[in-house]
C-alpha cells in the first residue's frame, strides 16, 4: 500500500520550471503560462509509473504541436524536422525526468520505470484506480501542457479519479 | 580527447553529444551500460569521460561504474553521473562505487560545462 506523499502543484510547478529554464526554454522568454485548467484538452502523452513506497504515475501530456516545439527545443532542430521517433524519445525523457524528480520527494524504496509515450489523448490513457493528487496545467507559446501526479487509490481519495 | 555518452534515451544522448562536441570531445554513444562496456573494452584507446545514466535496461549505471572500476585498464577513465536519481543515498552510493561527479537531471549546458570544468576536462571559463 502507498503512502500520502507532500508533494504538491508548487513541488510540481518548480521541477517543471527547471525542466524548462533547462531543455524547452534557456533562454528565458518563453514559459509555461499556467492555467489551471484540468480539463484542457491533449493530444499526445507520455508517463512514468512509480511503485514501491509509493504507488501512481506522472503524466506529461500536450498537443501535438507544443510536443513538437518541445522535441525541437530539446533536440535543436527546426519543429518541421521532428520525426515521431523524436517525438516519442522526448516526450518519454520529459516524463521520466519529472518522474525522477518526483521520486527523490518521496519516502525511501520508490522506484521508477521506464517511460512509456502514447500519441494519443491522456484521456485515451487508464490508470486504473487513481486519484489526481497534483498537477500543473498551463499553456505553452499558445499549446496547452500539463504535468499530473495520480495516486493508486487506496491511502488518498480527495480527487476524481481517472478509471 | 573521447567522451562516452550512456543513456537509454535517444534524446538524452543528442542533447549531452552536443554538449561534449563544442568542447571538443568525439563522442562516442551507448545505450545502456552493457552496449557502453562492450564498446570501452574493444577499444585501443579509452574514452577519458564517461557521461552515464542511472535507470538503464541490461546493465545499469552503477553496475557500469562499478565494472569499470573493477578493471585496471580503464582506471584513467573520468566518470560522471546525469541522471534523475536524486536522492542522497543513491549520490552516495554512486560516489562510493567509483563515480567522479554526479549531475542531476535537468541540467543546464552551463551547469553541465561547470562540472565538467571542476573536474579539469575543459578549461574554467569554457561556459562563457
Amino acid at each position: 500500500m502507498s503512502v500520502e506523499v507532500e508533494v504538491n502543484e508548487n513541488d510540481l510547478a518548480e521541477m517543471v520550471e527547471q525542466v524548462w529554464e533547462s531543455y524547452l526554454d534557456p533562454e528565458g522568454v518563453n514559459p509555461l503560462i499556467p492555467t489551471y485548467d484540468e480539463n484542457q484538452p491533449s493530444e499526445v502523452h507520455s508517463s512514468v509509473s512509480i511503485t514501491g513506497s509509493w504507488t501512481g504515475h506522472i503524466v506529461y501530456a500536450s498537443s501535438t504541436l507544443a510536443a513538437r516545439r518541445a522535441a525541437a527545443a530539446f533536440l535543436a532542430m527546426e519543429p518541421d524536422e521532428v520525426s515521431e521517433e523524436d517525438l516519442s524519445d522526448v516526450l518519454g525523457e520529459l516524463a521520466n525526468i519529472v518522474g525522477g524528480n518526483v521520486k527523490a520527494m518521496l519516502p525511501p524504496g520508490a522506484l521508477l520505470s521506464l517511460p512509456q509515450v502514447v500519441l494519443a489523448p491522456e484521456a485515451t490513457a487508464r490508470f486504473p484506480n487513481t486519484s489526481r493528487i497534483s498537477g500543473v496545467y498551463g499553456v505553452w507559446d499558445g499549446e496547452p501542457v500539463s504535468i499530473s501526479m495520480w495516486q493508486s487509490r487506496g491511502d488518498n481519495h480527495n480527487k476524481e479519479g481517472a478509471e | 580527447m573521447r567522451a562516452m555518452v550512456i543513456d537509454d534515451s535517444r534524446a538524452m544522448r543528442m542533447i549531452l553529444k552536443r554538449i561534449v562536441s563544442k568542447l571538443n570531445f568525439e563522442a562516442i554513444e551507448a545505450g545502456d551500460g552493457k552496449e557502453a562496456l562492450d564498446l570501452v573494452t574493444s577499444m585501443t584507446e579509452v574514452p577519458e569521460l564517461a557521461l552515464i545514466d542511472w535507470n538503464m535496461p541490461n546493465m545499469n549505471g552503477l553496475e557500469f561504474v562499478t565494472a569499470v572500476r573493477s578493471d585496471p585498464r580503464l582506471r584513467e577513465m573520468t566518470l560522471v553521473m546525469v541522471t534523475t536519481e536524486s536522492e542522497q543515498s543513491q549520490i552516495v552510493r554512486a560516489l562510493a562505487a567509483g563515480a567522479h561527479e554526479y549531475v542531476i537531471k535537468p541540467f543546464t549546458e552551463g551547469a553541465m560545462i561547470e562540472k565538467l570544468a571542476l573536474l579539469g576536462l575543459v578549461p574554467t571559463g569554457a561556459n562563457s
